[in-house]
């Protein structure tokens, strides 16, 4: 039996009025519900102050409760039944009890899969996270039984729900390697799952992890661009293309039209994947064409003999190495001419052309067509020789600048003997004369 | 008929030529700095000559003075040694005019009857420092701008008419294309103009009263000094002198040219380093070390009265040393020597 207490309410409210300046400046004070069962009775269990100040510190973050939310919108009860703990739980139809990951997906769907709700809070809110998840390896494992599988609170957190946009939140871009990594980082959690568990390790040392991780750039892709979020799967061979193509346009249409796309769809092989793998990718490099080089060209991953793919590799290589030879002594003798003081930033433009045909010809190697990738390099070879006319036109400039200083100085070195000598005739003269009218 | 008897048929040549043959220049251990006032003159020639050159490419104005300027060095034949040697010269013209004003002042050639003279050499130097400062934001590049916003940022914290002052300056609330163009105006027509009144008073002056004679030889009787005629036999020297100037603006013209950088962007962020130029790296320096309050009064602000002070001291020694405090007031001129040197070579090692 619970009995109404007056002394609670008003430290209830003092104590919500302590964490206002908490939230946003836009939710005004009036969200906070002063007077809910759930609270009265909630925070009058066991819970010591600390306990209770950070269940409110999360409640009051998050933005289920920030949007006007109750625990009753969640869990059912009745939040008007103070007096009794059967009338606002037990007895009442609406509470859910204690909730299965089966029912946490319907408790959340209840209003994430329905537009006229999500409506209210945001016109442009998807509103298929639910029909999304039940297609998910994980919505599946579920469905079959499998209770080892993730849920929204697995991701999402529980009572301190974040926006998706707060830097906070568990499935904040570059929050989301970390919250996956939770569950498929873990072998013994994993066991009869997944075999393997080094994907979190690998994508931290991959290109799109150092970007994202490292350098916080937040369109650098996390698991869930390639894999999907609430319909996470792993992606299907024929697929790889499109997931690598949806930020990787150019070379997935360079790679589509060149005959490989026949071969590897024959042989059942993954785009993209095959070459440059899937979580450990690195910074391509030139010498993924190099057969020579210390690695290999990837292409040795299927052509061991060499053959016709060695020769091609050869001439991509060649065209490509060439162009960087060629930028990189147009860049030394454009930094010789700097250095010597000359005004040369209108070569910065040639190098700058260069640079964009060396990355032009680069993505082009992916159609495996020397003479498309020649035509895409040409540019930048004519940009690079134009820059090192340039410079080396500078360098000319400068040399005729101290041959002219030379020649000057020696003028003027010559006028100061002359100058010098003349004053000391002149002088010795006025000296004669004055012995003379002496005399 | 020789063109002086011509002349002299026409105007009294001969008045003219005594009146310039009558200076003589003392000839002791110190003659050397005597050369000072005319190495100053002729950095003004060359500054003027190739401000003149350079104002004929040169377009101000925030989308063309940076332009110009690179045209001028890139594709004008020549223009790169045009803007080499107004550069250089403009610093060496600062630092000649410093290194006579203080060999003015350790010889107390200051003193009884040269009093305006110093006054008018004091208004040359300050003259020749807003000239650099005005003609440093001349080429529109990234530093010139910067340091020019710190410039007049400084002038906006004198007290009352700071305001005002860096309003007039900066042709608005901040440096802009407007201060450009008033910087240019003020650079080659208002600067120029007030300069060439007082180097002829100056000049003038100096003529009339003669050369100073270091106290040393003031004990020697007249006709015992050993002293020079200043035309023709100084002048050839100087001209000597002169030649030696330019062989050395010429060698650090091609060894030593000045970069154009970056053009000024209003809205970047302001670059690493922003500095003065380096006559104003002891005023810059002190403001920066000063704390944020002195007193009941901001650092900033108690800075430029300190300075502020310390020159109208400066530029009225002739009139406030007494004969008894000489040496104290060369003591003084040490100090602020001293005082420069260092706090110039702090700013730039720190």
């Amino acid at each position: 039996m619970m009995h109404f207490n007056f002394i609670r309410p008003l430290l209830l409210v003092l104590l919500i009025s302590f964490f206002i300046p908490r939230l946003s400046a836009q939710e005004p004070a009036e969200i906070i519900p002063p007077t809910d069962a759930c609270y009265e009775c909630h925070i009058d269990m066991d819970l010591d102050q600390d306990e209770v100040n950070q269940l409110f510190t999360h409640y009051l973050n998050d933005i289920h409760f920030q949007r006007g939310l109750l625990c009753s919108d969640c869990h059912g009860g009745d939040p008007e039944a103070f007096d009794e703990e059967d009338d606002a739980m037990w007895e009442n139809d609406t509470y859910l009890g204690e909730i299965s990951p089966n029912g946490e997906i319907a408790m959340c769907g209840k209003c994430h899969s329905d537009p006229a709700f999500m409506r209210k809070y945001s016109v442009s809110v998807s509103t298929d996270q639910e029909s999304q998840y039940w297609t998910s390896k994980h919505g599946q494992s579920l469905k079959e039984g499998n209770l080892k599988v993730a849920t929204c609170t697995d991701c999402h957190g529980v009572h301190g729900i974040l926006a998706v946009d707060n830097p906070n939140s568990s499935v904040y871009d570059s929050n989301v390697p970390k919250t996956c990594s939770m569950c498929h980082s873990s072998e013994s959690y994993m066991k009869g799952i997944l075999e393997t568990t080094s994907q979190y390790d690998d994508y931290v040392k991959s290109v799109h992890g150092k970007a994202l991780l490292e350098r916080e750039e937040i369109s650098a892709p996390a698991c869930n661009d390639c894999h999907g979020n609430h319909g996470a799967a792993p992606p299907e061979v024929s697929s790889i293309n499109e997931i690598c193509g949806s930020c990787h346009a150019q070379n997935r249409d360079l790679f589509q039209k060149s005959h490989l796309a026949s071969v590897f769809k024959k042989e059942g092989l993954p785009q993209c994947e095959s070459c440059h793998g899937n979580h450990y990718i690195v910074k391509p490099s030139d010498d993924f064409l190099n057969w020579e080089s210390a690695s290999g060209a990837v292409c040795l991953k299927c052509h061991e003999d060499g053959g016709k793919a060695k020769l091609l590799a050869d001439q991509l290589f060649h065209v490509i190495d060439s162009l960087k030879i060629n930028l990189d002594s147009a860049k030394v003798l454009i930094e010789k001419a700097e250095i010597k003081g000359m005004e040369i930033s209108d070569l910065y433009f040639e190098l700058e052309d260069a640079h964009n045909a060396l990355i032009h010809s680069r993505t082009s190697v992916h159609s495996f067509d020397s003479t498309f990738v020649r035509s895409t390099a040409q540019p930048g070879f004519v940009a690079s020789n134009n820059a090192k006319i340039g410079a080396k036109k500078a360098l000319e400039e400068f040399e005729f600048r101290r041959f002219g200083l030379f020649v000057a100085s020696f003028i003027i070195t010559l006028l100061v003997i002359l100058l010098y000598l003349k004053v000391k005739v002149f002088e010795k003269m006025k000296e004669k004369e004055k012995k003379n009218e002496k005399i | 008929m020789s063109i002086n008897d011509w002349l002299q048929e026409r105007f009294d040549i001969e008045a003219v030529k005594s009146f310039a043959a009558k200076k003589q220049v003392p000839v002791f251990f110190g003659s050397v700095w005597y050369y000072l006032g005319g190495v100053s003159l002729f950095l003004f020639i060359i500054q003027v000559l190739t401000g003149i050159l350079l104002a004929l490419y040169y377009q101000p104005g925030a989308a063309t003075s940076y332009e110009s300027v690179k045209f001028i060095v890139s594709k004008v034949e020549f223009g790169w040694l045009m803007r080499e040697i107004h550069s250089w010269s403009a610093n060496l013209f600062v630092f000649t005019i410093f290194l006579h004003m203080f060999t003015v002042f350790f010889s107390k050639a200051y003193k009884k009857p040269r009093e305006l003279t110093w006054l008018s050499g004091m208004m040359l130097l300050l003259l020749a420092m807003v000239f650099g400062f005005s003609g440093y934001l001349l080429p529109w590049n990234e530093l010139a701008y910067f340091a020019t916003k710190v410039g007049t940022d400084i002038t906006g914290a004198v007290p009352f008419i700071g305001e005002f002052l860096s309003k007039l300056l900066r042709a608005g609330d901040d440096v802009s294309g407007a201060t450009l163009t008033r910087f240019y105006s003020i650079h080659t027509a208002i600067l120029p103009l007030v300069f060439i009144v007082f180097l002829g008073l100056h000049l003038t002056m100096i003529q009339v009263q003669g050369m100073h004679i270091p106290e040393s030889m003031e004990k020697v009787p007249e006709n015992k000094r050993k002293m020079m005629p200043f035309f023709p036999n100084f002048v050839l020297r100087d001209l000597i002198v002169w030649l030696i100037v330019l062989n050395i603006i010429a060698l650090l013209a091609v060894f030593f040219p000045w970069e154009l950088g970056l053009k000024a962007d209003s809205l970047a962020s302001a670059p690493a380093g922003i500095r003065p130029e380096w006559y104003f790296m002891f005023m810059f320096q002190t403001l920066k070390l000063l704390p944020a309050h002195i007193l009941f009064i901001e650092g900033e602000v108690f800075g430029i009265l300190l300075f502020g002070l310390g020159g109208a001291i400066w530029f009225l020694v002739p009139f406030l040393e007494k004969p008894k405090y000489s040496r104290l007031w060369t003591a003084f001129g040490v100090g602020i020597l001293a005082y420069i040197i260092t706090l110039t070579v702090w700013g730039y090692l720190v």
